[in-house]
């Protein structure tokens, strides 16, 4: 697809998703729409180390938790004076990306499920150090009552709970559903899939895909596949620790649950589900899979159930997920059957 | 930190190990005989002490204890032939994401028949009670289940090392069409090993739920740590494991007595250490593991 179609149908499908979402058969609601594009840019950082850098992370809980927790403490406790929405969402992803940078040096030595369980057992140890950390982190019960500061745009400052003008919009309910939250995670999602998009295609892009596809060749021709798959894990890490603090920012709390085993697990569900390797297949995974724990969750208890059943279904019966299916007619993507399916 | 509780520490690391490594061996030999990576394993554990806890309920603790592993074994069966079959010696990153599917589908099931409360197996009277270890008195039937554990741990390793199904099995893995060529067959011996780990899974699960008590996130609980266990004695690694389980038991024993801030923590920094400094694991064959 050329680049201008691409955007202006990511634009077009960023402005029309909470209007749809809202019809009744969906029965989403705006602040649902918010949450899953900030939580799906998690999953896109996911799906660049694996789905183009062909390296399943089981840890990137870590950097997700840690932009949480980063964001919620400058708000809370290291500069509560400052009142600034930049500095907390800074500091979440720089504590997310200096993580990264740590445990990607450590993690990049090691190989397919040794890669994967390294990546586990860090994660696990920033879980139990969060934890112990009850003096600052508050241990079980997480960070509470963070208030985001109003966001400087240059000119003003603008409060991202207030609501859009009021205007009917018949069956898609009212403008005034959304906050401007949605507009500015909206905002951050299209720059997002845009900066991922462009490093796919670049050089940096194109030596991930050799690495991918054979790593013994790909030190022939000359690449060091330890320096390419770093600096994969450190962006994927940092996208991951962006979307962690914009939650916490937008939640108004961080949760000990966001570094978990299971979030990293719910992040491959999630890439797996919409297609891995495809530029919005994450998000589509997150919002399908939120949309059923939330929506589908409140009249059917069993919901986690079903995602367990879909989540091996996908795996098994279409491994490259609900976009990539779409996507398939155009050419074989070979490497992702290989690196997903059995056949 | 007095020498009685350093010692009772240690008992009740040991015993904590044991049940460790009679999980981890089923995780191990699954991974080194089938080339698996089994991500449901954990959720085996959990399928064995729920059987347990409803058999029991009804017909007594030993039929409880009977009936988990074959309940498991046949579950882990018909998902070797409906499922997992053609994921056998595949990359690992297909294998780790279909069996956590899996796991989480048990435990949600899990969760909807028996909900989420936390449930204890009763000991029997006859299993009650306390016995001396080096001057303490310790409940009897935790020596037993060590006893137990230390058996079927031999019993498995004869199973595997001196009959000719391990024999195939073995020789397999090495070359798969020459075996059948001989007249092996490679495909029932794989899935017995398959059922073999998962049943063993299942009995330490009922065995161990009068110590440890299980709701259905004890599937993940007791995975995670296995893995560590796994890791540490090296994939694969069938002595690994046992190395690797009482290492781990000792460990979160040890240090929850001495040190409790670092008793959670210090067994993934102990698997970090071995995957970064010998990645094939204490005991393990070296493989291509290296970036």
């Amino acid at each position: 697809m050329t680049g201008w179609r691409f955007y202006a149908l990511l634009a077009a499908g960023l402005a029309l998703f909470p209007l749809i979402f809202h019809l009744p058969p969906i029965n989403g609601y705006a602040g649902l729409a918010t949450e899953i594009l900030i939580v799906g840019i998690a999953a896109i950082g996911f799906n660049l180390l694996l789905g183009y850098a062909g390296q399943l992370s089981y840890g990137h809980a870590a950097f997700y938790g840690l932009g949480s927790y980063g964001s919620g403490l400058a708000v809370l406790t290291f500069f509560p004076h400052a009142q600034s929405f930049a500095l907390a969402l800074f500091t979440g992803i720089a504590i997310a990306g200096i993580a990264a940078a740590i445990i990607g040096s450590l993690v990049v030595r090691l190989y397919g499920i040794y890669f994967a369980l390294l990546t586990v057992a860090f994660a696990q140890m920033v879980y139990f150090i969060v934890f112990q950390a009850r003096d600052l982190t508050n241990g079980d019960d997480g960070l509470q009552g963070i208030s985001a500061p109003p966001l400087n745009v240059g000119f003003a400052h603008v409060d991202l709970g207030s609501s859009l003008p009021a205007f009917g919009l018949g069956p898609c309910g009212d403008l005034s559903d959304i906050k401007l939250w949605y507009v500015f995670a909206a905002i951050v999602a299209f720059l997002v899939v845009a900066f991922v998009r462009t490093l796919v295609r670049s050089e940096f892009g194109e030596a991930l895909a050799a690495i991918r596809e054979n790593e013994e060749r790909s030190i022939f021709i000359g690449l060091d596949p330890r320096r390419y798959k770093l600096a994969v894990f450190v962006i994927s890490g940092l996208l991951c620790g962006l979307s962690g603090a914009l939650h916490a920012l937008y939640q108004g709390s961080a949760a000990i649950e966001g570094l978990s085993v299971e979030q990293s697990g719910a992040f491959a569900i999630f890439t797996i589900v919409g297609g891995v390797g495809t530029l919005i297949g994450p998000l589509v995974g997150t919002g399908l899979i939120m949309w059923l724990e939330n929506i589908v969750g409140g009249v059917f208890p069993a919901w986690r159930l079903v995602e367990g059943l879909v989540f091996v279904a996908v795996v098994v019966f279409l491994p490259s997920g609900i976009v990539g299916s779409l996507l398939r007619r155009r050419g074989g993507r070979l490497w992702l059957r290989r690196l997903v399916t059995a056949k | 930190m007095s020498l009685e509780s350093f010692v009772q520490a240690a008992i009740n690391g040991l015993i904590l190990g044991l049940i460790y490594v009679a999980i981890a061996i089923g995780l191990t030999i699954i991974f080194g005989m089938l080339r698996l990576v089994n991500f449901a394993h954990g959720a085996f554990y959990a399928i064995g002490a729920y059987t347990g806890l409803v058999v029991a309920d009804h017909l007594g603790f030993f039929a409880g204890v009977v009936a988990a592993p074959i309940v498991v074994g046949m579950l882990a069966f018909g998902l070797d032939r409906v499922l997992l079959r053609s994921f056998y010696g595949k990359p690992p990153t297909a294998q780790i994401l279909v069996t956590f599917g899996i796991a989480l589908v048990v435990e949600e099931a899990l969760r909807l028949i028996f909900g989420g409360t936390t449930r204890q197996l009763a000991i029997p009277d006859w299993l009650n009670g306390s016995i001396a270890v080096a001057g303490l008195q310790y409940p009897a039937y935790r020596i037993y289940l060590a006893i137990a554990i230390i058996v079927v741990v031999f019993a498995v390793w004869f199973f595997i090392e001196r009959t000719t199904y391990g024999l195939i099995v073995r020789a397999g893995v090495r070359d798969r069409v020459m075996v059948q060529l001989l007249g092996g067959n490679v495909e029932a011996a794989s899935t017995l090993i398959f059922v073999l780990g998962a049943a063993l899974a299942g009995l330490v699960g009922v065995a161990a739920s009068p110590i440890y008590s299980v709701d259905p996130g004890t599937g993940f609980a007791f995975l995670i740590p296995s893995f560590v266990v796994v890791v540490i004695g090296g994939l694969g690694s069938f002595w690994g494991a046992v190395v690797g389980g009482i290492i781990v038991g000792e460990l979160m024993s040890i240090s929850q007595v001495a040190f409790p801030v670092v008793s959670d923590v210090i067994i993934y920094v102990a698997m970090a250490l071995v995957l970064l400094l010998r990645p094939q694991g204490l005991l393990g064959e070296s493989e291509m593991i290296r970036g």
